[in-house]
């Protein structure tokens, strides 16, 4: 180790207390030992007290920004966390199998091949489709396709000005 | 009172969704981070960039930070990952990124401007010029040691090599700033007579 590693390592407090000893023998008693070790504190000292440096003053706005601008790019399958998707998922595939499962234990194996259809009577429609009801209906879906149309125009309107 | 939080503090409200917490991280360590950014790009604009997207890049990986280590360690790593990998984007030459003639080139154009005021100098004016002509790992390592209030363990981690490695550059990059700081108040003295 050459002298001003020692230096160094004393001004650092990094020696052990042997070597801590030994300097502070070497710099009573040699003058050169002492210059180099006040040369080398002096520079310590100078870059210790060395000033940092400053980023504008917008610094912290601009990188909130493109945070938020980073974020607002991020699609929305990203955005949706993985796990709902999977339990959705799950709960239906549970539903479907404990559906196929019950109807499965439901049936009668050993019946015989004709399937006696139970006896169902289709709905009267004339009367549905016809009077008031159908009105009422046709009135509520015109009302609904302006309201639609109108919502269209306006983003469209919005996106032109932008 | 958000100031006096700590960065942990303000890390878990920021993954809360608190987005100014985060504000607060950034201007409590945007000083550093720049000052490390401009060791390496030796010009204010493109480490405003460097220190931007590192910024950006500690805030998308903040869930993987596993609180094992100070967070400015952590931000330092990559701070000195970012900055490595746009000066190598820079570079058009061949020449290492360890030549040192590269960097008193780089910092003698950016500090010839004001030679006739040569006696208004600081000490502190030629200390900052001698930093500017060291290389990266030089300028980052003395830098991480006396601003960044890092011990050699965590230079080590931020750099990451050994904690040996570090003392022995250290006292390399010590030796070579002092070196420069001759030479070149050599040169004024030269320059004044």
């Amino acid at each position: 180790m050459s002298i001003e590693e020692k230096l160094w390592d004393y001004i650092d407090g990094a020696c052990s207390v042997e070597e801590h000893e030994a300097i502070d023998l070497l710099l009573v008693q040699d003058e050169a030992f002492r210059q180099k070790y006040l040369e080398l504190l002096a520079l310590n000292r100078e870059i210790a007290a060395m000033e940092i440096e400053e980023p504008s003053m917008a610094f912290t706005y601009k990188v909130m920004e493109n945070i938020r601008a980073d974020y607002a790019k991020k699609p929305l399958k990203v955005a949706i966390d993985s796990r709902i998707i999977k339990v959705i998922g799950g709960f239906f595939v549970l539903t479907i199998a404990a559906l196929l499962l019950f109807i499965l234990v439901n049936i009668n194996w050993s019946a015989s091949t004709t399937v006696a259809l139970p006896a169902f009577k289709m709905p009267e429609m004339k009367s549905l489709l016809s009077g008031e009801v159908l009105k009422g209906f046709l009135f509520f879906d015109v009302v609904l396709v302006l309201f639609l149309f109108d919502a269209f125009l306006r983003k469209k309107g919005i996106a032109k000005h932008a | 009172m958000q100031s006096k939080l700590s960065d942990i503090a303000l890390i878990v409200k920021t993954l809360a969704g608190d987005q100014s917490a985060y504000a607060d991280l950034v201007k409590r360590h945007q000083r550093f981070v720049f000052t490390l950014a401009m060791r390496f790009t030796k010009n204010r604009e493109d480490a405003e960039e460097v220190a931007q997207d590192c910024f950006i890049k500690a805030y998308r990986s903040l869930a993987s930070f596993k609180q094992e280590s100070k967070f400015s360690t952590w931000l330092y790593s990559i701070v000195y990952t970012t900055a490595m990998t746009s000066l190598r984007k820079k570079r058009v030459d061949t020449t290492s990124i360890d030549d040192e003639d590269t960097y008193i080139q780089i910092a003698n154009t950016s500090s010839g401007y004001d030679v006739n005021n040569a006696e208004n100098r600081s000490r502190s004016f030629y200390l900052n010029q001698a930093i500017a002509q060291l290389t990266p790992d030089d300028a980052i390592i003395i830098t991480l040691f006396y601003k960044g209030e890092q011990s050699l363990e965590e230079i080590a981690q931020t750099l990451g090599i050994e904690a040996n490695s570090v003392k022995v550059k250290l006292f390399r990059a010590r030796q070579r700033l002092k070196e420069k700081l001759e030479r070149n108040l050599k040169h004024e003295v030269n320059e004044l007579i």
